[in-house]
């Protein structure tokens, strides 16, 4: 599992890779939430993500509630297959922000 | 308005040629303030004085309306009792009132004087009367002409043009009363017709569900709908608005409208009313409501989740037993109280139909007249439907629906019967595939590991490992590796509190018949399962989100009575066919 944050002209792009679990959530979480308070723009890159459950899903619904609160732009990008099942079972999917890839949802407003 | 010659003064009179003039006026127009203000005008004229008006007697025939008037002043509107003054005497004697100085007549009262300034000096009066229908009353006010006062040959002359003109009102009343008649059975027959459309066209024959809707006037308060699915299901209603005639007809389009649009997204019919509630509660002023039974049904497996809000219970008729079973009410009708259900809507029944017939109808059958003169009641209705089993969808309907409405006589209320048939031919499922059972059944992997975050990952390698043994898809696996990890951690979470140190979690894979099952256990003290709650998904809290993904993925998951030794034994059960995926 790791987290690398870029910034793309003012916004963080936060990558995850491998497996955000129970293990790995609490640093995920911590780095959105830095994010969010140096940044008014973030996007989740989620696309190499093998495997979310329900710690990670949370630290993004925290990440997500912050930026609402702040008034920043907060969106998912190229979620993976395993991702996008628990996003769906947990009817979060009709919640977040997703777009097809990073460079879409850079573009994004809000 | 044609202008006419001044008349010879005197006693030459050409009263026939006046009669025959205010005739022409009085039937040429279809206004009645034109008509009476040319009539008025003439015959002031004619009879030489100052002023003249009609005053018209109001719905309650309290007051004495001035409709119209010609004169130095304009007094139309002004009321005065129907009691009081000269022209109350002429319509409360029924007789003409000649008084040539009001001075001298102490009924007069001089209300139009003190509200309108002008002076009134001498007065006649006759009163409109059609049949024995009293409308109210012309007058003709301070002669000028000749010796300056009122003569019995005045007042006979409008007399004969009062009874004239009330000839000409009564015609244009009943003209207007006929075209509002004409008006108002058009909208009707609209209303009916916008009714017609929003009721479903019949399906074929071996669609399972069929409806009728048999209105006792034009419109009807009754309404039934059946929106098939893309996925097969299909959602159906029958509702009774309270009260008839038109409001209940908007009432009915609104609600039915509604269960159109929001049976798109709604997951079950409970979820579904309950927002139709809400809906016609915020804008619903009339205090009229609608009872109604929606279900869910599905062909494929023959059940059906249905919700009861205030309606007639529906029936579900056993075709082979000849038996019946009631669906009561669980729900208040709609449209009196809105947020009175939980976050899940009003409550769902689930029902097997079992190869059954449900019947859906509103109280116009039960409380239908029958050839003997009783109601026919829900003896009488189940004997309806027992007599009427074998035939065709359509031809029962009519049966039923014909066999209440007796021949000639409008019903008494809206009849509207819908049945959902379990009809399918339905495969019973495939037996196992004959595998050598000692060897497919049993532990597939043991694992022991520490209750730890950094351990899970080794727990979701050995799922994805027991479920690529029993041959399942990636997408079968991911599941199940969720299922496991999530159960996992409510053990480091609950059970241990989240001490690392604290023990281990023993998970066992086991090959079922057709399932794969997880044995998931621990070695602390006994978890009260009540804590553990699936998640809201209102809430966006993470809570009981781990719940909700387990129950989400598995055909089964539940606490079981641990072994000696165990702290506590959480079993998942996920079908290697499942239908959860």
């Amino acid at each position: 599992m790791s987290i690398e944050i870029r910034n793309m002209n003012g916004t963080a792009v936060v990558a995850l890779t491998g497996d955000v679990d129970l293990q790995t959530s609490p640093s995920v979480r911590q780095k959105l939430l830095e994010s969010l308070d140096k940044y008014t723009r973030l996007v989740v890159d989620l696309g190499a993500v093998s495997y979310i459950d329900s710690s990670g899903v949370a630290s993004l619904v925290e990440a997500f509630q912050v930026s609402r609160k702040k008034k920043a732009y907060f969106a998912l990008a190229s979620v993976s297959p395993a991702a996008m099942r628990v996003l769906s079972l947990a009817r979060l999917d009709k919640i977040f922000t997703i777009h097809a890839d990073v460079n879409a949802a850079l573009a994004g407003q809000g | 308005m044609t202008t006419h010659p001044a008349l010879p003064q005197g006693e030459f009179r050409d009263h026939l040629g006046l009669i025959a003039e205010m005739t022409r006026i009085f039937t040429s127009s279809h206004s009645f303030e034109a008509m009476a203000k040319a009539a008025l005008e003439r015959i002031t004229h004619y009879v030489g004085a100052e002023a003249s008006s009609m005053f018209m007697l109001d719905d309650q025939a309290q007051a004495l309306v001035c409709t119209a008037c010609f004169g130095p002043v304009n007094i139309t509107g002004i009321r005065v009792p129907s009691t009081s003054g000269i022209v109350g005497r002429a319509v409360q004697t029924n007789q003409g009132q000649m008084v040539r100085d009001v001075r001298q007549d102490s009924d007069f009262g001089g209300l139009v004087d003190a509200k309108s300034g002008f002076t009134t000096k001498s007065i006649l009066a006759a009163p409109l009367t059609s049949g024995r229908d009293r409308l109210g009353v012309i007058e003709i006010i301070n002669k000028t002409e000749g010796n300056g006062l009122f003569s019995t040959d005045d007042l006979r002359l409008l007399e004969t043009l009062a009874g004239a003109a009330a000839l000409a009102i009564h015609n244009l009343r009943l003209t207007e009363k006929i075209v509002e008649q004409e008006r108002e059975r058009h909208e009707l027959e609209l209303a009916a017709e916008i009714q017609r459309d929003l009721l479903p066209q019949p399906g074929t024959k071996e669609f399972p569900i069929h409806g009728i809707n048999v209105p006792a006037r034009a419109v009807s308060g009754d309404f039934f709908d059946i929106l098939p699915l893309s996925d097969g299901r299909i959602w159906f209603n029958v509702g009774d608005v309270s009260g008839k005639g038109m409001n209940a007809a908007l009432l009915m389009a609104k609600t039915s409208s509604l269960f159109r649009c929001l049976a798109k997204s709604a997951e079950h019919p409970g979820q579904l009313l309950n927002a139709i509630n809400n809906e016609l509660c915020e804008t619903n002023s009339h205090g009229m409501f609608v009872t109604i039974v929606a279900g869910l049904f599905d062909p494929a497996t023959g059940t059906t989740r249905i919700t009861n809000a205030g309606h007639e219970p529906p029936l579900l008729f056993d075709v082979v037993r000849g038996s019946f079973m009631s669906i009561p009410a669980e729900a208040p009708p709609l449209g009196i109280a809105a947020g009175i259900a939980g976050s899940g809507g009003f409550p769902v029944s689930e029902i097997d139909l079992k190869g059954g017939t449900l019947y859906v109808f509103t109280d116009g059958l039960t409380e239908a007249t029958t050839f003997g003169g009783g109601m026919l009641g829900l003896d009488g209705a189940r004997a309806l439907i027992r007599d009427h089993a074998e035939e065709s969808p359509d031809l029962r309907l009519k049966s039923i629906a014909g066999a209440v409405k007796l021949p000639g006589k409008p019903l008494r209320d809206d009849l509207t019967l819908l049945i959902v048939e379990d009809n399918a031919v339905r495969t019973t499922p495939l037996p196992p595939p004959p595998v050598d059972l000692a060897a497919a059944t049993g532990q597939i992997l043991r694992l022991r590991v520490p209750a730890r975050p950094d351990r899970l990952k080794m727990v979701r390698a050995a799922a994805e490992q027991a479920a690529s043994y029993c041959g399942c898809s990636p997408e079968w696996t991911l599941d199940l590796v969720m299922a496991v990890d999530e159960a996992c951690q409510n053990i480091i979470r609950h059970a241990y509190g989240g001490n690392p140190e604290a023990g281990d979690i023993m998970v066992d894979f086991v090959r079922e018949t057709d399932a794969l099952a997880v044995l998931l256990m621990d070695f602390a003290d006994p978890v009260d399962p009540a804590t553990i709650k699936s998640r809201d998904l209102d809430d966006v809290r993470p809570g009981g989100l781990g719940v909700h993904l387990i129950k989400s993925v598995t055909d089964d998951c539940r606490f079981l009575p641990p072994p000696p030794g165990v702290g506590n034994l959480f079993k998942l059960t996920k079908r290697l066919a499942s239908k959860v995926n």
